[in-house]
């Protein structure tokens, strides 16, 4: 999936991009929080991880800006500030979930994973929708009782559609959960992806809305 | 010693009465001696004078022999000499005779004597000395018991009043015992006595500069912990990164990373520990100090940085002397030196000067600091917005509390064509 990571140190940005991207996630990395909030105004991500203490505009202020919009995107708020005061704030400020530095990168995953499968309404890490079968700790993905070996990207594509079924997700939309923004993009990335995962699942499993884009059908 | 106030008071009170005692006593019996004195004299010559007119009858006066009460003596001589009458036999005062008054020493007794010639002889009447120091003793004492009788209520009166007088010390006392150590609110000065009201007003004093001092190290080692908060956790990151490699090209990068996260932290905390000894208040050994050598000292220190980067650092200056701690002042240039390096574009020149008016400059051709920064880039933990470096934050706060344990005076300002110039003025040495 997509993360916006606002971190403005920069060892531990570097550090976070890294496990991030080893994980399989696209990650775009802001240092200031100006740039959060215009990138946040700017494009879609699925998940964002906030630091507080920011220069040039405080994370808080960051994250009441987008929720002010009514923008759901998940925040884990990712800080030195331990007092529980803090965490009071954040969390009714909108943050999802609020983590305390120093942390460890496991916890880090599972937190991310616990909130995207709030957003998506679900209590386990696992969705099963139409005979396809999504772990996102693991990462495997089963068709029936057999298991399909995906990449990354086929897998980003499959579980963004799988989060919604029935919606449709545009080209464009596809694209942001798969590339960041230093990463240049094929101009049919996200058909070839959707063309090998129909190979790979069933010509059914992933439909075209003409015009519009992808969907699953509920 | 006697500290107690109380005691102190009670003692000198005491010892007050009891002179004032012992003076009115010895006051009244001279006075009571000297008046009783006058009357007995009057009294001895009234009595010789009325035996005079009696003297041939007197010889007849039945005398009871020497009754108590009669301390008088009575004597009549005739012309020839011979002791006609004695009231009291086996005294005899004529040998001592003297007209009028004489004080005569007889039978182991001291006595008044009063003699008066007549046509037939002498007539002597005595008193003993002890009947007017008796009373005048007596008079003593009736007006000094009294005196020494009302002492102890005096003692415990005065111990009332001393202890009500102290009753405000002892609330104090009492609101002190309460405090906890942390507690440094000021003691009520309400109701004070003028005396220790200025006591008072300066502990108040006090305990605002301490209540000062223990909020900025409070807030100093909050400060700290949050910071020291930053470089363990890129550390902690960097290990599980490392710990997570894939392969060795990996675990070398990430064993890189590692390496200077732990140079971030032992610098962080070897700028804390800077900040921490010049705080002000430090106790130095200032000496005179040449600051030209100072600096070339510390372009020193940055070199392996300087060329890490490709910056060159240019130095100058006329010698300058300056008064102060050489240790302490290297560290002020080294750290102007290592922002101004740190800030710099690759490639691009530091330029440090000393001269006129014990003046120490450091320019970089940097982004420089916003004007409206200028104040807030001296405190802890202040960092540029967009710098690559993960400083410390303190550099400048360091150079800030070296400056003010010198005198000097550090001012910021921009760099043409762009970049921070910071001057030092320092006091200058003849």
């Amino acid at each position: 999936m997509r993360v916006l990571l606002v971190e403005d140190d920069r060892m531990i940005g570097e550090a976070v991009r890294t496990a991030l991207t080893r994980d399989e996630h696209i990650t775009d990395w802001l240092q200031d929080g100006a740039a959060a909030a215009a990138a946040l105004a700017a494009s879609a991500f699925d998940l964002v991880l906030l630091d507080l203490g920011l220069p040039r505009r405080d994370g808080l202020a960051v994250l009441k800006e987008l929720r002010g919009r009514g923008d759901t995107t998940p925040v884990i708020i990712i800080t030195a500030r331990d007092d529980v005061a803090s965490r009071v704030t954040g969390l009714d400020a909108g943050a999802d979930d609020y983590l305390v530095k120093p942390f460890d990168l496991d916890e880090l995953a599972a937190r991310m994973r616990a909130a995207m499968r709030r957003v998506s309404g679900r209590g386990d890490a696992v969705i099963e929708h139409g005979g396809i079968r999504l772990n996102t700790v693991t990462r495997e993905v089963f068709r029936g009782s057999e298991q399909v070996a995906l990449s990354a990207r086929e897998y980003a594509v499959l579980e963004a559609l799988l989060l919604r079924p029935g919606a449709v997700l545009s080209r464009a939309q596809l694209e942001e959960r798969l590339y960041g923004w230093d990463e240049a993009v094929d101009s049919n990335a996200v058909e070839v992806y959707v063309h090998s995962l129909r190979r790979k699942l069933g010509q059914d499993a992933i439909r075209t809305q003409r015009g519009a884009g992808y969907y699953i059908p509920r | 010693m006697m500290t107690s106030l109380r005691a102190r008071l009670l003692a000198g009170l005491l010892a007050l009465v009891a002179l004032i005692s012992i003076a009115v006593g010895l006051i009244t019996y001279e006075r009571v001696l000297a008046e009783s004195s006058v009357l007995f004299d009057y009294q001895l010559e009234q009595m010789a004078l009325s035996l005079r007119d009696q003297a041939s009858v007197a010889p007849r006066i039945v005398l009871p022999a020497h009754a108590g009460g009669t301390d008088f003596v009575i004597q009549i001589w005739d012309r020839f000499g011979t002791l006609v009458y004695a009231s009291r036999p086996g005294l005899s005062f004529i040998t001592h005779a003297v007209l009028g008054y004489a004080n005569v020493a007889l039978a182991g007794q001291r006595w008044r004597v009063y003699s008066l010639a007549t046509v037939e002889g002498v007539i002597q009447v005595a008193q003993p000395w002890g009947v007017r120091e008796s009373l005048a003793g007596g008079a003593a004492l009736r007006v000094v018991v009294p005196l020494l009788l009302l002492a102890p209520l005096m003692a415990v009166a005065a111990a009332w009043i001393v202890g009500h007088a102290m009753g405000p010390l002892r609330r104090i006392t009492a609101e002190v015992q309460r405090r906890d150590a942390g507690s440094l609110s000021p003691i009520d000065p309400s109701e004070l006595p003028a005396e220790i009201s200025p006591l008072i007003a300066e502990l108040n004093r006090l305990l605002g500069r301490l209540g000062e001092a223990f909020e900025a190290q409070r807030a100093f080692v909050a400060d700290a912990a949050h910071e020291l908060r930053s470089p363990l956790t890129a550390l902690s990151l960097q290990l599980q990164l490392a710990e997570r490699a894939r392969d060795a090209p990996e675990r070398e990068a990430a064993h890189a990373r590692l390496h200077a996260a732990v140079e971030r932290a032992t610098h962080l905390v070897a700028q804390l520990l800077t900040l921490a000894r010049n705080e002000p208040g430090t106790p130095t050994a200032m000496s005179a100090v040449q600051l030209d050598e100072v600096v070339r000292a510390a372009i020193g220190d940055v070199q392996p940085l300087a060329q890490q980067r490709g910056i060159g650092v240019e130095f100058a200056g006329t010698p300058v002397r300056v008064h102060g701690d050489a240790d302490a002042l290297r560290i002020l240039v080294r750290n102007l030196l290592d922002n101004a390096v740190r800030y710099s574009p690759e490639g691009s020149v530091v330029r440090c000067s000393t001269g006129d008016g014990a003046l120490l400059e450091v320019t970089d051709l940097g982004p420089g600091i916003p004007p409206a920064e200028y104040e807030r880039a001296f405190a802890r933990f202040y960092r540029r917005v967009g710098g690559t470096e993960s400083g410390s934050g303190l550099g400048l706060a360091i150079v800030k509390a070296i400056a003010e344990r010198h005198g000097a005076r550090v001012e910021l300002g921009a760099a043409a064509p762009h970049g921070l110039s910071v001057r030092v003025h320092f006091l200058r040495l003849p």
